[in-house]
């Protein structure tokens, strides 16, 4: 067992590395409790998005706007998918929505792999002027990207918490996920809801995938089964609260990289989401009982 | 009976319109994408993207090459009966080498154009596969069953020469090839223009031990084949007295921060840590080390082959010059300013539009292979077959490429390296520059030692 | 409510009768006829590299056949075949490695160690339902590929794990030895592929069958009927593993070498998706979604055109399916078809056939 000095580093980078799971399994967690859908998509959406802006960044677009455009690449065509999409499945099982935006992740990777071919001899990588100031933290240097990004972790954790349970809007969102006929019996304007809703996720995934493609690689595979990995603390929240998925995923991200000076476990340390999330769900799940309502208990 | 919702009809047309759109869709790509299996001169394949590293550094040479220069009649377009070669490449979602069998191509459009072999022009056909085995083998038999090609030019591919080996041995093939699985360099009928991932990765690890470091932490991606790839790096450190701490990591890389603390921390101020990855993967461990402010915190830094493209020394910064020792396998473009190099260049720019990487260590192979290959096919007298091709491949004795340390033969050794001479680059504000000139990899890793007992040691290549 | 995938299958309908009718047996016919065709036409008419191919899709077709039963017949969404099915291949090849046994030996030992394993992770995962069950087998698939990665496939080595990563030669795995060449081993996988679905059959045909219809109809329901959920739903989970552990065994013969970057969870992804396009409610869906992932591929790739097309067209087909046509094309293009003959016919200006008349 290596010394304690050994884990320091780790826990600054784990921390980091949760900072990358929260953003995306919070993201994905915001979107089920306003939609009712997990948005697999999450990650390919915003991949495009970082690709669209690194593109336009090197037809010397300024910087802000290319990330102006990424955002609103990411919500356009989120929006768009909900709007075509959401009506038709909304009577469905979530699961059946779920494995429907597998299908738009498949649609935007097949894409993506089109338009920004892989070649051998290159790589792209997008960075953000952010990444240029830091400090430290004992022998490890932390830049602001990373603050930035578990930053954001906590603010989107917060503020949509905030918004959900106390805003109107908030609130109709929150029972169209639940039941959308009831809901519009109500006289909610569903229409408009869903689509602030969507809309509202796409700018989400739009500003998780720039931070993204900084903090982990601008590379369309990457980006796109990152939520593979952040699902487990999705999981590991029941799918249900934002906070807990939030804790989870910093969690998660601690003990991947704190497994790292231990050498006979460093190689199974990609792992640990997963390792976890079948852990936390199947102790959580001990006690069951079956039920007939469409939420899943 | 079907309980069904009620269906506007509006989703059916829905439905139809995707099927349909889809179909065209496919369609639409099968008839823009200019051919079969083939592909044809200097037509790009690829939809036009923004990803293709600028070739704005002017090389360093003024001299006007004209590419006619390649074939043996300039200007006369060959019209004879094609020559038909093959070749398989990786091309998946984050890994693809086409770019070495376009370049060939392209190299053999520009002979085509300029008097072809003996006035037959050749047609490359290029196999590309996403690592599946099956795919792999596949391929290998719709390129000699059904295109009958006569010889195979320009295999890149990460498990390619596992999967084919002997079915290239039982026809008789002897293939010339960029090199990565160990059987392109382990069997009697694969040869390869470069020095693959061990060898490599010996030319860096040869490097930091002759800066006199005292520990290596050799790092490499979790692909096929890291066994065989450590052996060569721990055969030398081992002869040197310097202990070795081998690392993999799996492919792409998520977390990089806490892959450069580990090599960091494992090579210790006067170590070096040795990289052998992809471009894209190694650059991530390098930006990460550099945001974290870990790049001083070693002696030095090395890299296999790879690393050496100018794509990573501008991405990188003025942090690693002299910091970053890239093992080079081929001469670097930049500062070699020699006819063949300039041909390259030249090549590269009139006919390689499929080429999307422009200049660096994957265009040169390709044309390095076809260069290799149009010099055997022009020894050939009578008919091109397999007998006669492949025997013109195996007769290709201390040639001079213009892009090698070396001369380079094939020769009927029961294996080949006959790539195992190379420099030491570091990039220099923006540019690979020399830091070590041709040095030859050390006959400590036993593969080696195997190979210069049956092939002796190559000659020099004087500058051409 | 349970994951319905929205369509009752018409698998229930079939099970009451007991003699076979008429039409039934043209039916048995016909595709016995079909299967002669393929076993004996093929190697004669095709290439070597569309044997190669053929025989990737009977392997697959085993494992969409899996497939199929978990999601078509129970419910169970699984995100995590392929790596089930690199547990089979990753065990086939260290017994063929290992012994001399003979391969039928070996499929069938593939077949139990898969399923053995399939059950033991699956059991608890059981309790779970829906989306959190789909999740947690594409958790479980995760955690299966990074273990491969670190242990990799055998390749001659010894100890348990069989790795050498150091071969500067790899033998290959052997084939058996009736079926050593490509078009004999493409009869074999065939008649493997046949047996595993004769095998579904006998289940669909019988109590099981009738249980997961029961199950997929409305769990608490079919409990209150005195059912025993857990036991049928582990039946289905077990059949399932074997035969994709079956499949991995005759991949492994098939493709001589094994790489873990063979088995990449994305494609447990691609899986499901051609799985739905192809219809999990019929076993010929299950051949179609195994051309979909093998053959058009290959097609394509000789055509020169781009795999990630298919990958955009598998995402409209999920998208497809589950909005408009959740039997999958197994079951619309016959429907398709006929549609188009009554408008041809009509067209034509002959009577038309009486509507309804499908499958």
């Amino acid at each position: 067992m290596p010394p304690w000095s050994d884990f320091e580093p780790f826990i600054v980078s784990g921390l980091a590395l949760g900072g990358v799971y929260a953003l995306s399994g919070v993201g994905l967690v915001v979107l089920y409790r306003a939609t009712g859908v997990l948005y697999l998509a999450f990650g390919a959406v915003g991949a495009m998005g970082a690709l669209i802006a690194w593109s336009l960044g090197r037809e010397n677009v300024p910087g802000w706007l290319t990330w102006l455009v990424c955002i609103a690449a990411a919500a356009v065509i989120t929006l768009g998918y909900g709007l075509i999409f959401g009506p038709a499945l909304a009577k469905r099982d979530p699961l059946v929505k779920a494995v429907a935006t597998i299908g738009l992740t498949l649609i935007l990777y097949g894409l993506m792999d089109l338009l920004w071919t892989s070649s051998g001899g290159q790589a792209r990588s997008e960075s953000l002027p952010t990444d240029n100031g830091g400090f430290s933290i004992g022998q490890i240097q932390v830049d602001w990207t990373q603050v930035i990004a578990l930053a954001a972790g906590v603010v989107i954790t917060v503020g949509t918490g905030v918004f959900l349970r106390y805003t109107k809007l908030g609130t109709a969102m929150r029972a169209m996920a639940n039941d959308r006929e009831i809901t519009a019996t109500l006289g909610v304007p569903v229409r408009k809801v869903e689509a602030a809703a969507w809309l509202g996720c796409g700018v989400l995934a739009g500003v998780a995938g720039l931070l993204l493609a900084d903090l982990a690689a601008l590379d369309a595979t990457t980006l796109t089964f990152l939520v593979i990995s952040s699902l487990a603390a999705v999981l590991i929240a029941r799918l249900r609260s934002i906070t807990l998925t939030f804790a989870a995923a910093i969690l998660i991200g601690l003990l991947h990289d704190l497994l790292t000076p231990i050498t006979a476990l460093s190689n199974y340390q990609n792992m640990t989401p997963f390792v976890l999330a079948a852990a936390g769900l199947l102790v959580m799940s001990r006690r069951r009982v079956m039920t007939q309502s469409r939420e899943e208990a | 009976m079907r309980a069904q919702m009620p269906r506007a009809p509006r989703a059916v047309q829905a439905r139809r319109t995707i099927v349909l759109a889809a179909a065209i869709a496919i369609a639409a790509a099968g008839c823009s994408s200019s051919s079969s299996s083939s592909s044809t001169t200097g037509t790009s394949t690829s939809t036009a993207t923004s990803t293709a590293t600028s070739t704005a550094s002017a090389p360093a040479s003024t001299s006007a090459v004209s590419t006619s220069q390649c074939g043996t009649k300039p200007g006369a377009a060959a019209t004879g009966t094609p020559i038909a070669l093959g070749a398989i490449v990786t091309n998946q979602p984050g890994t693809s080498f086409t770019d070495i069998p376009n370049m060939a191509n392209a190299y053999f459009a520009c002979v085509n154009a300029n008097g072809g072999i003996n006035g037959h022009p050749i047609k490359l056909y290029i196999e590309t596969e996403q690592t599946n085995p099956a795919q792999i083998a596949a391929d290998a038999k719709q390129l000699v069953q059904t295109d009958h090609v006569v010889g195979i030019v320009g295999n890149t591919s990460i498990i390619e020469c596992s999967v084919d080996s002997s079915y290239w041995q039982k026809l008789g093939y002897d293939i010339i090839d960029s090199g990565i699985a160990p059987e392109c360099y382990s069997t009697p009928n694969s040869a390869a223009v470069n020095m693959g991932p061990r060898y490599s990765s010996d030319g860096a690890v040869q490097y930091a031990l002759s800066q006199h470091v005292n520990k290596i932490v050799f790092d490499q991606s979790n692909v096929p084949g890291t066994g065989y790839i450590a052996a060569g790096p721990a055969a030398l450190a081992k002869a040197a007295n310097v202990p070795i701490v081998q690392l993999t990591e799996n492919v792409p890389i998520s977390d990089a921060d806490s892959v450069a603390i580990k090599e960091v921390d494992d090579a210790g101020p006067n170590g070096a840590v040795v990289l052998n990855f992809t471009p894209p993967e190694a650059l991530v461990i390098l930006q990460a080390a550099q945001k974290l402010g870990l790049e001083d915190r070693v002696k030095l830094w090395g890299c296999s082959t790879p690393c050496n493209t100018d794509f990573l020394a501008q991405s990188l910064g003025p942090k690693w010059n002299n910091k970053l020792f890239v093992n080079a396998e081929l001469l670097p473009p930049d500062v070699t300013n020699t006819t063949t190099m300039n041909l390259y260049k030249a090549i590269l720019k009139q006919y390689g539009s499929a080429v999307s990487g422009g200049i660096g260590s994957f265009s040169q192979m390709g044309f390095t292979e076809a260069e290799i290959a149009v010099h055997a096919l022009d020894s050939v007298t009578g008919a091109y077959t397999v007998q006669s091709v492949n025997a013109a491949f195996q007769a290709v004795s201390n040639f001079n490429t213009g892009m090698l340390c070396q001369l380079w033969s094939y020769g009927s050794y029961s294996l080949h390296i006959p790539n195992n001479d190379d420099s030491t680059v570091t990039p220099d504000n923006g540019k690979m520059v020399t830091a070590q000139g041709c040095t030859q990899i050390s006959s400590v890793d036993p593969q080696i030692a195997q190979y210069r007992s049956l092939a002796g040691t190559a000659a020099a290549a004087p500058a051409s | 409510m349970g994951a319905d995938l929205g369509l009752r299958s018409t698998a229930g309908r079939q099970t009451s009768r007991r003699r076979p009718g008429r039409p039934q047996l043209i039916r048995a016919a016909v595709i016995t006829v079909l299967l002669l065709f393929v076993l004996f036409g093929f190697p004669q008419l095709l290439s070597l590299y569309y044997i190669d191919t053929m025989t990737q899709v009977a392997v697959y077709s085993m494992v969409t056949l899996a497939l199929g039963v978990l999601v078509g017949r129970v419910g169970l969404v699984s995100l995590g075949q392929v790596a089930v099915l690199a547990i089979g291949a990753w065990v086939a090849a260290r017994l063929l490695f290992a012994t001399a046994q003979p391969y039928p030996v070996i499929l069938l030992e593939a077949g139990l160690i898969t399923m053995v394993a399939g059950m033991v992770t699956g059991l608890p995962a059981l309790r779970l339902r829906g989306l959190y069950l789909a999740l947690i087998t594409l958790m479980l698939a995760g955690a299966i590929t990074v273990v491969l990665a670190t242990v990799n496939f055998p390749n001659g080595g010894h100890g348990f794990l069989g790795y050498n990563g150091s071969l500067v030669h790899i033998p290959p795995i052997r084939r058996p030895s009736v079926a050593g060449s490509d078009p004999a081993y493409f009869r074999y996988a065939v008649i493997v592929a046949i047996l595993m679905f004769l095998l579904v059959l006998a289940h669909t045909k019988t109590k099981p069958g009738r249980a997961w219809a029961a199950i997929r109809q409305s769990e608490p329901a079919a409990l209150a009927a005195g059912i025993n959920t857990t036991l049928y739903k582990l039946w289905a989970l077990a059949l399932a593993s074997f035969i994709t552990g079956v499949a991995g065994g005759v991949l492994a013969g098939a493709v001589h070498y094994l790489y873990s970057i063979g088995f990449p969870t994305q494609d447990s992804i691609t899986l499901l998706a051609v799985t739905l396009m192809g219809g999990v409610y019929s076993m010929w869906g299950a051949v179609v979604a195994a051309l979909l992932y093998q053959f058009l591929p290959a097609l394509l790739n000789n055509w020169g055109v781009s795999a990630d097309w298919l990958t955009i067209l598998f995402g409209l087909g999920v998208l497809q399916v589950l909005t408009t046509a959740p039997a999958g094309l197994a079951d619309q293009v016959p429907k398709d078809l006929a549609r188009l003959a009554r408008l041809l016919s009509r067209l034509l200006g002959r009577r038309t056939p009486a509507p309804g008349k499908t499958t």
